[in-house]
């Protein structure tokens, strides 16, 4: 360690103290953090995440102190030692998934096997005939072999049909060649890809006799299981540093002319018959939409924890920062305000306190209703087909649509939910000045590895179209007369029924009219692009920037209405005091009238609600809730139970010490400052001294 | 690599070849990008670029390759060395101070001698006496000393009077004791300073004592001094000094920011730069200073170069966008009938465009209105500091950089993402060149005065012109804000309602209306009802937004106004790019606009429409005028925004040639603790631990 003099040691910060402002904060708010954490998160699941923690912190290789300092290589090499103890520690206690879930949450780095778990194996599984599971799947679930998921290409994103690897049937030897025509048919992005893999799962063309018959996923080993070198006529590796997630190997590969045999092409739902050299079609082409929904609804769930994370580390410093006095303030009322006093502040960051509940709750709900349907689609095709399982094709089967309007629904709340949560944490990161940019302030690096979630499993904007599509689909059948089957075409009918009576919607005095206005809006704007490609015969083109503001506000409101119905539910008294309920309740209407402000444009041009509501809304209803909700700021954030092992922020320490702990990793944990330099432009030493490898070597 | 390299004779699919992309882009549109870099820069200026680029590309340790993967250490050791050969390099070549910054600009990366050429320069520069000046210029101009700036503490940031360390004068000796009395009392954020300074600038409140020997003081709030902080030989800190770098931050990793903390340290009377103050040292009395307006006069120069800088950053982001954007393809038209069309450009998509191109006006805004404030403040600068209307010119400046600082710098900041994003995969990649850029940049939004603190100065400053207009005469008004708040005072009842927003003027009017009517709303809040300050902050950064906005439109029509000698086609451009900018402006605010009467609810409703049909007009244009801002690639460091358009073969040689991670084979086995292959390293961090 530095050599630290008695008289630094004997500092502590001027005026009141963090831990002493945290406590007096908690003390000043009823609100019953233990209830409100079980109600979010359940007694079992906060229970597992004690019970890893424990695990987690005994091993010094988590210790995340030098986390902030490394460059790329000795992340990477950081990162393959904590996957490497996690799978040990997996295996002696005999973790599951949800266990090993919440060590991956508590880590908080994405790790080099994370590809192989999550996409590798699930492909096998999902895709893989029994032959295929014995042949691969065995070996991966050991780890002897490491998986990747092989789709993207340097060329190629979104457009999956537009992919350029290719796999060629040869009919003499029963084999596939798979190859790369161009440079720009390398797999790019791929996780766990650029040096942990020794198999990829890979997206090609199936061609067959020179006839294309589309994308087909092909097994294909690329390292030497020994060597763990590349296999000839493999090129891959790393794509070098991103934004974030750089303790993840994210990889290219190329193929030159690779043959792979007839079981490498995963054949469980199409395949080709070796015999016959003709293409057997999948039984159904529309399977994997109940996993894209069942992901899209993770990200939803996971979108509230995501920013809950930024508005906890942001609201315990701006509780603790002071920063000059109130203008109005007596003379003898001495001393800095708490920055989070300051209405600026609070407009910032409390609504986003009430969008980390408001993400949750959606996100339950809709997972809710996607379990509830695979459960009833299970118990059907138990009866009659066995082969489907869950994931079935509820487009082409009546009776599910529920699952259709999710499926729909879930992409626009994909997009509005993760694009909220990763500029709500770049917005807490500013709200809290120049500390935020510290790397020590923990919100940084986590915005930046959760960014990326903008563009995959379907890129924001792109995304809204689908939204659009299904919306526009939906007002043409209740245009056709035909009877409200889902809660889409339900507000969709009462819309066309009240539009010439018109909206009265007592949005600040009534929680399901502020519900309805929101519904109202989506609405309308709804029958507004219907009209204007089908009676307009507007292009596609020109309609994208509406589609997307279409699909963002049919996605308000959803989210909106999921929190409404969350504090309807029948069980909630049981679970929350009634001093939690009002609060959550007065979270549900900042949430709602704060969104409603916004856009507010948007609902005048509706008239879902009048310009003096808005107005009213405006600088009354949320200047009012702002201040009814601070005095519980703390404890809010306290609900979501995030350990500081997890946080690794000084400026989010349950315990306040926000700055003798940001000068403890500066003054102690800093490699820089075991380091003497010369200045002077005319010598050519630059470091008189350097002593940082000591320090790391000492960890 | 042991094999042949199959993939050194691969090229991009036949759809992806960039260098025709651009070409072609290049061919179909005649906007004069020549004569526009001149209109914007400048001859001198493209001069010195071609000049210094030249220089700084044939040293070694000015390349970017690799710098994206090295640790926190190994990156400030690079900025040292980058540093330590510009100083070098400016002796050889007789580098005046606009080329010294020239090549920091190109080079791209803050050098941790930074501070001792920016704010310990000008502190000297403009808080010394003749004396003092004399002395410590020469020293920091030869880089003899390297100088920091140490202002804000660990507690205390915007709130300079909030600054705990003290410099309590010794009457007996003569001296200043120096000294921090508390953890919170900590210099923090200071640049240079953590490793690199000799020398800083230290702010602390001054006091004397009330009597000799006395321990009670008078206080005179905060003031300069300079001190020695390492040893001339050893470089190692001064008895009495616990100082060191603070830690990585998001970006400006060869920065070395520091804490310090100074335990009674004695600096001689003549520390305390004494320009405006000063003790005497005879009689221990303090002299005051003479106008403490003139505090004011850094803090002002500092954020109009934050609004010159971030036209170019912008301008940097929007030219990786628009050129990857034109070379990426996904999916065919959905409206297109030929299966077998090519791939659309990504930048012929409607939602790619509203992200994109607004920005690219943006950039001209920007422009134009830095070189505005660049103008009034060497105005101000050029006058006698004493007098009277030098000082309102100085309040005035203060006033508009605050509201300028703080959105444009916000709007800078928010582009890089907006087209980092707006190029999908590949813009989370290393290859966006856009990385440090944003993590440098976004240290922008909070330095120099936070950005949603400061709109209150703004607030201030517009409150108190209404209020001079409700008592003074009207033939006081002389700035155009003041006529145009006349103007809505005298016809506030019937508000313009505008119903097209074609022409120009009209557009302007929109604007100044708005403001206006935000403005007197506010007063009307705070004036009138006596609203709690803090209850309004929200209203006032919302007025503040709205006049700088306003300022923005004023300045780029101003700019194109003065446009006579370049040809039409392109002069449309320009136009129709400040039609964008305005237009969808408003669209974002539309609420503010309709609410004040500014413009027609049902022309609002017009708008989405009329922008879409700008947009269509610039798309042709756009690389065109995206190669006007003349970014060299070297500046750039980006695949994808290469002017060549040679994307995806950069993208390749930057991963597989370029990275060094590539090198190393690692062993992926969990049941083994060795971490690359064949080292038996044992899991070296695993067994370290």
């Amino acid at each position: 360690m530095a050599h630290v003099p008695q008289w630094v040691r004997d500092l502590t910060p001027s005026g009141p103290q963090g831990s002493e402002i945290l406590a007096q904060e908690r003390d000043g708010s009823a609100v019953n953090v233990d209830q409100l954490k079980t109600f979010l998160f359940g007694q079992e699941a906060l229970q597992r995440k004690q019970k890893v923690l424990k695990v987690l912190q005994s091993e010094k290789v988590f210790e995340k102190s030098q986390d902030y300092f490394e460059g790329r290589t000795d992340k990477f090499e950081r990162a393959l030692a904590r996957a490497k103890k996690l799978r040990q520690l997996t295996v002696k206690h005999g973790w599951n998934e949800t266990e090993q879930r919440s060590a991956n949450d508590l880590i908080s780095e994405p790790l080099p096997y994370g590809l192989h778990e999550g996409m590798y194996l699930k492909t096998l599984r999902d895709q893989g005939t029994p032959e295929q599971h014995e042949k691969y799947l065995k070996f991966a679930e050991a780890y002897q072999h490491i998986g990747c998921y092989a789709q993207t290409e340097l060329g190629h994103g979104s457009n999956v049909r537009g992919l350029e690897t290719t796999a060629t049937w040869n009919s003499d030897d029963k084999t596939f060649t798979i190859h790369s025509p161009h440079l720009t048919a390398s797999k790019w992005w791929i996780g766990s890809l650029g040096k942990m893999a020794n198999h990829a799962s890979v997206m090609a063309q199936l061609i067959i006799d020179g006839k294309s018959y589309g994308p087909h996923p092909f097994v294909v080993q690329i390292r030497d299981l020994k060597t763990h070198e590349l296999l000839p006529n493999i090129n891959a590796g790393d794509i070098g540093p991103k934004f974030g997630y750089n303790t993840m190997d994210n990889g290219f590969l190329l193929f030159n002319h690779v043959k792979v045999p007839h079981i490498a092409m995963l054949a469980k739902f199409s395949a080709v018959d070796p015999k016959t050299n003709r293409y057997l079609k999948p039984s159904s082409p529309t399977l994997v939409y109940g996993t894209l929904t069942w992901v899209r609804s993770t990200i939803v769930l996971q979108s509230g924890s995501v920013l809950a994370r930024g508005v906890t580390i942001a609201t315990r410093y701006l509780a603790v920062r002071r920063q000059f006095q109130d203008r109005d303030a007596p003379e003898w009322q001495l001393g800095e305000n708490q920055t989070l006093n300051y209405t600026m502040v609070q407009i910032r960051l409390l609504p986003l306190l009430a969008t980390c509940f408001a993400l949750h709750f959606t996100g339950k709900g809709m997972m809710a209703l996607y379990e509830a349907n695979q459960k009833k689609m299970s118990q059907r095709s138990s009866k009659e087909q066995q082969e489907l399982r869950g994931a079935g094709p509820e487009e082409t089967q009546s009776g599910s649509d529920l699952l259709a309007d999710l499926h729909g629904t879930s992409c626009g709340l994909k997009s509005l939910c993760s694009q909220t949560a990763a500029e709500g944490l770049e917005a807490c990161r500013r709200a809290m000045g120049g500390h935020g940019y510290s790397a020590f302030s923990g919100v940084g690096h986590w915005f930046l590895d959760y960014v990326p979630t903008c563009t995959w499993e379907g890129d924001n904007y792109m995304l809204t179209q689908q939204v659009a599509r299904y919306l526009l689909k939906s007002a043409r059948s209740v245009l056709k007369g035909n009877e409200p089957n889902n809660d889409t075409t339900e507000i969709l009918s009462h819309y066309l029924k009240r539009q010439d009576v018109g909206a009265a919607f007592d949005i600040l005095g009534k929680d399901e009219d502020l519900v309805a206005a929101f519904a109202w809006r989506s609405a309308y704007f709804i029958f507004e692009a219907l009209r204007q490609r089908d009676e307009l015969k507007q292009s596609w083109n020109s309609l994208l920037v509406q589609f997307y503001k279409l699909s963002r506000a049919h996605s308000q409101y959803l989210v909106v209405k999921n929190f409404y119905e969350t504090l309807q539910s029948p069980s909630i008294s049981s679970e929350l005091d009634q001093e939690t309920l009002t609060l959550m309740h007065k979270l549900f209407r900042l949430y709602a009238l704060h969104t409603l402000e916004s856009e507010s444009s948007e609902f005048f041009t509706s008239s879902a609600c009048t310009v003096s509501q808005i107005r009213l809304a405006r600088t009354k209803a949320v200047m009012q809730l702002l201040e009814e909700i601070r005095p519980h700021a703390i404890r809010l954030v306290d609900s979501w139970d995030f350990p500081d092992f997890q946080l690794n922020s000084s400026l989010g320490r349950y315990d306040g010490k926000v700055y003798e702990d940001m000068f403890y990793r500066a003054s102690e944990l800093n490699p820089l400052n075991r380091i003497t330099v010369d200045p002077y432009p005319e010598n050519a030493t630059l470091f008189k001294k350097d002593e940082s490898r000591q320090l790391k070597g000492k960890l | 690599m042991s094999q042949p390299d199959f993939s050194a004779n691969l090229k991009p699919h036949p759809q992806a070849n960039g260098a025709a992309t651009l070409a072609k882009e290049r061919q179909q549109s005649s906007f004069d990008t020549n004569a526009i870099s001149k209109h914007l820069f400048g001859d001198a200026y493209l001069e010195r670029q071609a000049r210094i680029l030249k220089i700084v590309t044939a040293e070694k340790v000015f390349s970017k390759t690799n710098q994206a993967n090295l640790s926190r250490p190994d990156r400030y050791k690079l900025g040292l060395a980058r540093g330590k050969r510009l100083r070098q390099l400016m002796n050889e070549h007789n580098w005046n101070d606009d080329d010294f910054l020239m090549a920091e600009w190109l080079v791209d990366d803050v050098l941790p001698h930074h501070l001792n050429i920016s704010l310990f320069k000008s502190a000297i520069l403009e808080q010394c006496n003749e004396e003092q000046r004399a002395y410590w210029y020469p020293k920091l101009q030869a880089w003899e000393i390297i100088g920091a700036y140490a202002q804000t503490e660990l507690g205390h940031g915007s709130n300079v009077r909030g600054l705990e360390a003290t410099a309590t004068w010794d009457h007996q000796t003569k001296e200043f004791v120096l000294h921090s009395p508390t953890l919170t009392a900590s210099k923090w954020w200071n640049g240079t300073l953590g490793r690199t300074a000799t020398h800083c600038v230290f702010v602390a409140q001054l006091r004397i004592p009330k009597r000799a020997g006395s321990e009670e003081f008078h206080s005179y709030g905060p003031h300069p001094f300079i001190m020695r902080v390492r040893d001339e030989r050893t470089h190692k800190p001064m008895e009495g000094i616990i100082v060191g770098d603070i830690g990585p931050k998001y970006g400006y990793a060869p920065m070395d920011n520091a804490y310090m903390l100074l335990n009674q340290y004695r600096v001689p009377h003549d520390a305390l730069l004494s320009r405006y103050a000063t003790v005497n040292r005879e009689t221990g009395e303090y002299v005051k200073p003479k106008n403490t307006g003139a505090m004011y006069g850094q803090l002002t120069r500092g954020r109009s170069q934050i609004v010159m800088n971030a036209r170019l950053v912008l301008a940097r982001a929007v030219t990786v966008a628009v050129r990857y954007l034109s070379i990426r393809r996904q999916f065919r038209d959905q409206d297109a009938s030929d299966q077998f069309a090519l791939e659309e450009q990504v930048l012929n998509y409607s939602t790619v465009q509203i992200r994109v191109l607004p920005l690219l006006a943006s950039a001209f805004a920007l422009h134009y209105s830095g070189a505005a404030m660049q103008e009034l403040y060497e105005r101000t600068r050029g006058a006698d500091a004493q007098k009277e209307s030098a000082l309102n010119g100085l309040q005035e400046l203060h006033f508009t950089s605050a509201g300028l600082k703080s959105l444009t710098t916000e709007m800078a900041a928010d582009g890089i993402e907006t087209c980092r994003r707006a190029m999908g995969g590949h813009g989370f990649g290393g290859g966006t060149g856009l990385i440090q850029l944003n993590n440098d940049y976004l240290s922008k939004p909070t330095v120099e005065g936070d950005n949603w603190m400061i709109t209150q100065q703004v607030a201030r400053y517009l409150l108190k012109k209404v209020k001079d207009l409700s008592t003074a005469s009207r033939s006081t008004t002389a700035s155009r804000l003041d006529a145009s708040l006349a103007r809505f005072r005298e016809h506030s009842k019937s508000p313009p309602q505008l119903s097209g927003l074609s022409d120009a003027r009209s557009i302007l009017e929109a604007f100044e209306w708005r403001t206006a009517f935000l403005a007197f709303e506010a007063y009307e809040s705070r004036e009138v009802k006596k609203l709690p300050w803090n209850s309004l902050l929200v209203e006032f950064r919302n007025l503040s937004r709205a006049h700088t906005q306003a300022m923005l439109v004023v300045y780029f029509y101003e700019g194109l106004r003065g446009l006579d000698a370049l040809p039409s086609s392109t002069k449309a451009v320009l136009w129709d790019l400040f039609r964008l900018f305005s237009l969808s402006t408003i669209e974002k605010d539309a609420w503010q606009f309709q609410r004040s009467g500014a413009v027609a609810t049902k022309t609002l409703d017009q708008l989405p429409k009329e922008v879409l049909a700008l947009m269509q007009r610039i798309r042709p244009h756009a690389v065109r005028v995206v190669d006007s801002f003349a970014l060299p690639d070297y500046l750039l460091n980006s695949d994808l925004g290469r002017s060549d358009g040679k994307v995806y073969e950069s993208l390749f040689h930057r991963a597989h040639v370029e990275n060094p991670l590539n090198r190393i084979t690692f062993n992926p086995r969990y049941w083994e603790d060795e971490l690359v292959m064949g080292s038996k390293d044992g899991g070296q961090i695993l067994s370290k631990l």
